[in-house]
């Protein structure tokens, strides 16, 4: 209708590079792990449109590591370059899957968000 | 980072109810972070269009986000019921900044709160062009301001 792509997408592409990040890099198994992250926080700044069926790449970097929480800052590309088209965060809390209460990043998993900061 | 205290039903003047659908589960059986910004974008337009008289086909004007955010406290999940709440927290000439809280059943406390600017546009030259005035009469009509 309006030839770009929904803003609500942008946060679909923010959550597969943060998903698989989380899984290959971090290890995380979203339904075996006892302490697994929840969304807290996400934020998109859009300032471009993209427009399917354009290729687009995202880009992670950690921002922040709290005592339970780790930000992701993230950026998604176009194919026209290298000014991202939209730029955004998304918060990660580890949380007792359980109880729901946070619980401090396991060790492993901060090691990894140290090494991506 | 969330700490502040949860949103509450007072703090909005226009409610919309919607109905959460099965497929908006995730892998944690409740309601996924990405659909939240679905019910963002489904209060805000339908009040553009049953409010403010907007026509997402014809009009020369459209509105475009430029940043969006949202803050989740409490999971909700399918077949919950919710209430999206709407007001208009800055009014500008040439944007709006919508805050909308997710309401689960009737409870008072927000599950979810955040914003969403729009930026009015010609949809030609896609050049930000002043608010239009049916939009901005209904954007009077629920702006709460601190």
């Amino acid at each position: 209708m309006l030839c770009h792509v929904n803003n609500v997408a942008y946060f679909r592409y923010f959550e597969a590079i943060v998903v698989r990040f989380q899984m290959q890099e971090a290890g995380v198994d979203w339904l075996n792990d006892p302490i697994s992250p929840q969304a807290v926080e996400s934020v998109c700044r859009f300032h471009r449109p993209l427009s399917f069926p354009e290729t687009v790449e995202a880009g992670l970097r950690v921002e922040r590591i709290g005592n339970s929480s780790v930000t992701f800052a993230l950026a998604l590309f176009g194919e026209d370059g290298a000014t991202p088209a939209a730029t955004g965060h998304f918060v990660h809390v580890f949380v007792d899957g359980d109880t729901l209460k946070s619980q401090p990043i396991p060790e492993a998993k901060r090691k990894i968000f140290e090494k991506f900061s | 980072m969330s700490n502040q205290q949860p949103e509450t039903r007072d703090q909005y003047p226009h409610f919309m109810t919607l109905q959460t659908r099965w497929m908006d589960n995730d892998i944690y059986g409740h309601i996924n972070n990405v659909t939240y910004y679905s019910y963002f974008d489904t209060v805000v337009n339908s009040f553009l269009i049953d409010e403010g008289g907007f026509d997402p086909q014809g009009d020369k004007v459209i509105g475009v986000a430029v940043e969006t955010m949202c803050s989740f406290k409490k999971s909700i999940a399918f077949p919950d019921p919710i209430d999206a709440g709407l007001r208009v927290g800055k009014l500008g000439r040439t944007s709006v900044r919508y805050e909308v809280g997710i309401f689960r059943g009737d409870e008072t406390e927000a599950s979810a709160s955040g914003y969403f600017v729009h930026v009015f546009v010609d949809r030609a030259t896609n050049q930000p062009v002043p608010i239009p005035r049916s939009f901005h009469a209904a954007f009077e009509r629920i702006l709460v301001t601190d």
